[in-house]
């Protein structure tokens, strides 16, 4: 009862034509918008830290570098379902076991490590993380040295790698700002008996991406296009659009794609060491220290 | 015994995990993959109710798994298949529950990538020994007979006591279900019996326990095993306790009381063969809990089983059975939690039913809708219910049929239960984006078929041979009609490609045929691209036996003269198991190296019957199913120009078989097949 009666009188109170509730109500009409853009604003400015992405095929190690990169140590780990992210900060030379030269200020050398799935089926995450953050300084793009020495590892890396280049490809023709991301194809797992030196590695991939990109031009058009308009209209742009690297060349090589602004590095390393020994990250570590500074 | 116990996130970091014996990380990867990613065999990643998930097998193992979704925890637990490990579902609830508890301020950080879980150890060897012991009592059985003579009396007079197993169950159960009052007594109990065993027992442990021990004599192995748990669980208890007080309950606490008293009742026995059997025993810990059992039973000591009903009859009885003080000490523990959970479960919801005010009431339902608009509002399964109930009637409209509709949400309700939306995103969207994830999970094969790859890979090098493609399906759904499809788009590529009519039964099909290639050899000659030729042997003859000459002769003859064969088979209904086991027949002969079925998108819920009947018949000659014991290589769903939006028929075939859509067919014409673009399929679908 006594609420409904004071329910009443703030009712009458704030239909009545004072003098206060005009003021009140000229007040929450001009500030409700301006708080709301202050929160907006607050949550669009967060995103700006450099955000390096790892990304390669299942088991190639990504979820190890992972936590080698932000906790220091490595952890057992196993298929991974969902991204994760985490904040990292380059190793200085002074702290750090790994004797590291930073020509990097310790105050921007912080950024933010994003672990994507590797799964078939779960490849949807790398690839739309790919495009949406706009702080995106580099691309590690993680395979097993060993797996790439069988047929079937290599392929299966070959065409992630394909696709994530031509995404990055497409993004840069089509792009108006678009900053240029450089790709550090980590050649993981060295450590392994069968694997393969990076070199070895590097060519390999690039004589994989060269068929792939063959035979996906080849291939059936796939549903999305001629099915829902508009795609269909510059067939010639859309072929060439479709082609990795420098479109009718016979061979593929990581250098043609420079010209969108891709440099592609291939270095070794490995997480697991022989016995006590701890792995050697260094170079990529380098790697990253020398795109962040960019 | 079991084997090993992983607690994995989602992002695929092992947070904490022991292995009692080398098992390859390759287990519980291919549980992730089969069960949580590619969800197989229609199983479900439950969210709460951890314990009813149905095991994994994988090579010797078997796994058990449970989920604590929101916190995106995987807790498995691997054994080997021969055993028979009833209480790893207990186990996995009480771990679930203890970790949460312990760990939780860390687990709610969004970028945790480690914790330190060292300490969980002593928790999870305490146990692991109450519960295991009990649960290795019936393989023992059979073998140990020195340990039932021994045990029986005691079982006997315990049970004659209505001790051990009554109490246990019937208290749980009805706990849980009905009026909580026993619960909340027996609870009581429990926690008061946990301070004081606390208080009383640190003391006398090590020494009495000594002289307690000899006293076993023959039983001693089981009573040393037994100590054990009370060494561990006195000490679990005190670090939890600590904790106990301070955190927050964690989620899942309906659930893990009533199965936790189950795990117990079972331990009970179970405990006296388990150390026997594994042999996992320590001297200090017999010492710790004879000392515990001592100060309660003094006359108990020489005789187990005295001990055991003395302690039954001083506590509630449910824990102490053979288990004795450590044991109780532990199960205090868990009660413990699982108490204070229920009762701060309790009280959240008792205010809400009592503030029936009315500014309350209206407050919380404006900020219900705030909430809805702004987002940050925490999803529960009211919440969900209407939407989701929405989502599957747009679903059912795209022509996906009920059993895959319900499974998407299912999957999207347990994705997004106790989630928190987003800021500004409304319960509805966040569940569109959520179905959109699952639909794309759904549709993405694993591996990506690059056909034209494979064939190259097969037709060159030493071993090369022909490349063969079979195509079956339901009758007039267009298997001719692809196949002619796929034959167009092979000649456009230079191949040489053999199509075999082994539709030997309905009349009609050879020369249905013979116009296809006629037409494409005409195609092909004018546009200077490769040949075709049919193979056909007339009707009547046996079609397994046609496409195995039609391989041979694609094969050798005068040098290998083809390199695809893309054999047509006759359309058959997929319930007539007549015609349904001569594909098994054919799959052995033929040997395709690519079974494609054909499906045709106009085709509603019993889409899902066909894939499943179809892909059950390609089983290789050891019995195995094809390709990875999926059976077959694809679909090519047909006719999808027809449907507009509704090409839900995809979704239905996939979902039942977990067979990916390689080719759609568009149109009428012969370059009218299309590779399946899942973000267009998805696009489409929630449209």
């Amino acid at each position: 009862m006594e609420q409904q009666s004071v329910l009443r009188d703030w009712a009458t109170w704030a239909f009545s034509p004072s003098l206060s509730v005009i003021v009140v109500t000229v007040l929450i009409t001009l500030l409700v918008p301006l708080i709301l853009h202050y929160l907006l604003h607050r949550q669009s400015d967060s995103t700006d830290v450099p955000t390096f992405l790892l990304i390669g095929p299942s088991g190639g190690g990504k979820t190890s570098l992972f936590t080698l990169f932000t906790n220091g140590t490595l952890s057992t780990t196993h298929t991974s379902q969902l991204p994760h992210t985490a904040t990292c900060r380059l190793p200085s030379s002074t702290s750090d076991s790994s004797d590291f030269e930073s020509e990097v200020s310790p105050r921007n050398s912080e950024f933010v490590l994003l672990d994507t799935p590797g799964h078939g089926k779960l490849r949807h995450h790398a690839l739309t993380s790919l495009t949406s953050p706009s702080a995106l300084k580099g691309l590690i793009f993680v395979v097993d040295s060993a797996a790439v020495s069988s047929a079937q590892g290599l392929t299966e890396a070959a065409e992630f790698l394909h696709d994530v280049l031509l995404v990055l490809q497409k993004r840069y023709v089509r792009g108006k700002r678009t900053v240029a991301v450089p790709v550090l194809v980590a050649a993981n797992k060295q450590d392994v008996f069968t694997s393969l030196p990076a070199g070895l590695v590097k060519s390999r991939l690039e004589e994989e991406v060269g068929k792939v990109r063959l035979t996906k031009s080849k291939g059936l058009l796939d549903s999305g296009i001629g099915m829902q308009g508009g795609a269909g209209e510059d067939d010639g742009d859309e072929e060439e659009g479709n082609w990795l690297g420098e479109f009718g060349a016979k061979e593929f090589a990581f250098a043609q794609m420079e010209e969108y602004g891709i440099d592609v590095a291939v270095v070794g390393g490995r997480l697991k060491g022989e016995g006590d020994e701890a792995g050697q990250v260094k170079e990529w570590w380098d790697w990253i220290g020398g795109n962040l500074s960019r | 015994m079991l084997d090993a116990f992983e607690i994995i996130t989602t992002s695929g970091i092992v947070l904490w995990r022991k292995h009692y014996t080398p098992v390859s990380s390759n287990v519980i990867n291919s549980l992730i993959n089969d069960v949580f990613i590619e969800e197989r065999g229609g199983q479900k990643a439950g969210g709460q109710d951890g314990g009813t998930n149905p095991p994994y097998k994988k090579d010797k193992y078997t796994l058990r798994w449970t989920t604590g979704k929101d916190l995106g925890l995987i807790f498995v637990a691997v054994y080997q298949s021969l055993l028979h490990l009833s209480w790893a579902d207990s186990l996995l609830t009480a771990v679930r529950a203890l970790f949460i508890k312990q760990f939780a301020p860390e687990l709610k950080n969004p970028n945790v990538t480690a914790i330190d879980a060292r300490q969980f150890n002593q928790t999870f060897d305490a146990l692991v020994r109450r519960l295991d012991t009990g649960s290795t009592r019936r393989p023992s059985e059979p073998d140990s007979d020195v340990g039932p003579p021994e045990l029986t009396p005691p079982s006997s007079t315990v049970s004659a006591g209505e001790d051990e197993p009554p109490p246990l169950p019937v208290s749980a159960s009805a706990t849980f279900k009905k009026p909580a009052i026993p619960e909340r007594q027996k609870e009581d109990v429990a926690v008061i019996d946990d301070t004081t065993s606390a208080d009383a027992t640190p003391v006398p442990t090590p020494d009495t326990s000594r002289p307690g021990t000899p006293a076993g004599q023959p039983v001693s192995g089981v009573l040393v095993a037994k100590g054990g748990p009370g060494k561990f669980s006195r000490r679990a208890r005190k670090a939890n306790s600590s904790m106990l007080s301070n955190s927050a309950p964690a989620s899942s606490g309906d659930e893990s009381p009533a199965r936790k008293p189950k795990g117990g009742k079972t331990s009970v026995k179970q405990k006296r063969r388990w150390d026997t059997d594994g042999g996992i025993v320590e001297g200090d810990d017999e010492v710790l809990d004879y000392s515990a059992s001592g100060p309660t039973s003094a006359p108990g000591e020489d005789d187990r089983d005295f001990d055991l009903t003395d302690v039954n009859a001083d506590e509630m009885g449910s824990r102490t059975r053979k288990g004795e003080f450590v044991l109780k000490d532990l199960d205090d523990e868990i009660n413990a939690i699982l108490s204070s959970q229920s009762t701060s479960r309790a009280s959240k919801t008792d205010p809400s039913a009592e503030s029936s005010g009315l500014l309350s009431s209206a407050s919380s339902k404006i900020s219900g809708l705030f909430r809805n608009v702004v987002g940050g509002k925490t999803l529960s399964k009211a919440d969900l219910q209407q939407p989701l109930q929405q989502m599957q009637t747009h679903l059912l409209e795209k022509n996906v049929a009920r059993e895959a509709a319900e499974r998407l949400c299912t999957s999207v309700e347990t994705d997004l239960l106790d989630q928190k939306t987003a800021s500004f995103t409304s319960i509805d969207k966040t569940i569109h984006e959520s179905m959109s994830k699952a639909l794309t999970r759904i549709l993405t094969p694993t591996s990506s078929l690059d056909l034209l790859r494979n064939i190259n890979n097969t037709i060159t090098g030493p071993t090369s041979r022909p490349y063969v493609i079979s195509i079956v399906g339901v009758n007039g759904v267009g298997k001719s009609t692809n196949l002619s499809k796929i034959a167009y788009f092979l000649l456009q590529n230079n191949f040489r490609v053999l199509v075999v009519a082994a539709d030997t039964f309905r009349s009609g099909a050879v020369e249905q045929l013979r116009v296809h290639v006629r037409n494409l050899s005409e195609l092909s000659q004018r546009e200077q691209v490769g040949t075709v030729e049919l193979f056909e042997k007339g009707y009547g003859k046996d079609a397994a036996t046609v496409a195995r000459d039609a391989v041979t002769y694609a094969g050798t003859g005068e040098g290998k003269r083809f390199d695809v064969v893309l054999i047509d088979t006759a359309g058959r209904r997929h319930n007539d198991t007549r015609l349904m086991s001569s594909l098994t027949k054919f799959g052995q002969l033929a040997n395709p190296d690519k079974i494609f079925m054909v499906g045709e998108a106009l085709v509603g819920t019993d889409s899902v019957a066909q894939a499943r009947n179809f892909a059950k018949e390609f089983v290789d000659t050891k019995g195995q199913l094809r390709n990875n014991g999926v059976g077959m290589d694809g679909f090519i769903i047909s006719k999808c120009d027809t449907v507009g939006d509704m090409v839900g028929t995809l979704v239905s075939m996939v979902h039942a078989t977990g067979i990916p859509v390689v080719f759609l067919g568009v149109g009428q014409h012969y370059g009218d097949l299309r590779g399946l673009n899942v973000g267009w399929a998805v696009d489409k679908l929630m449209r």
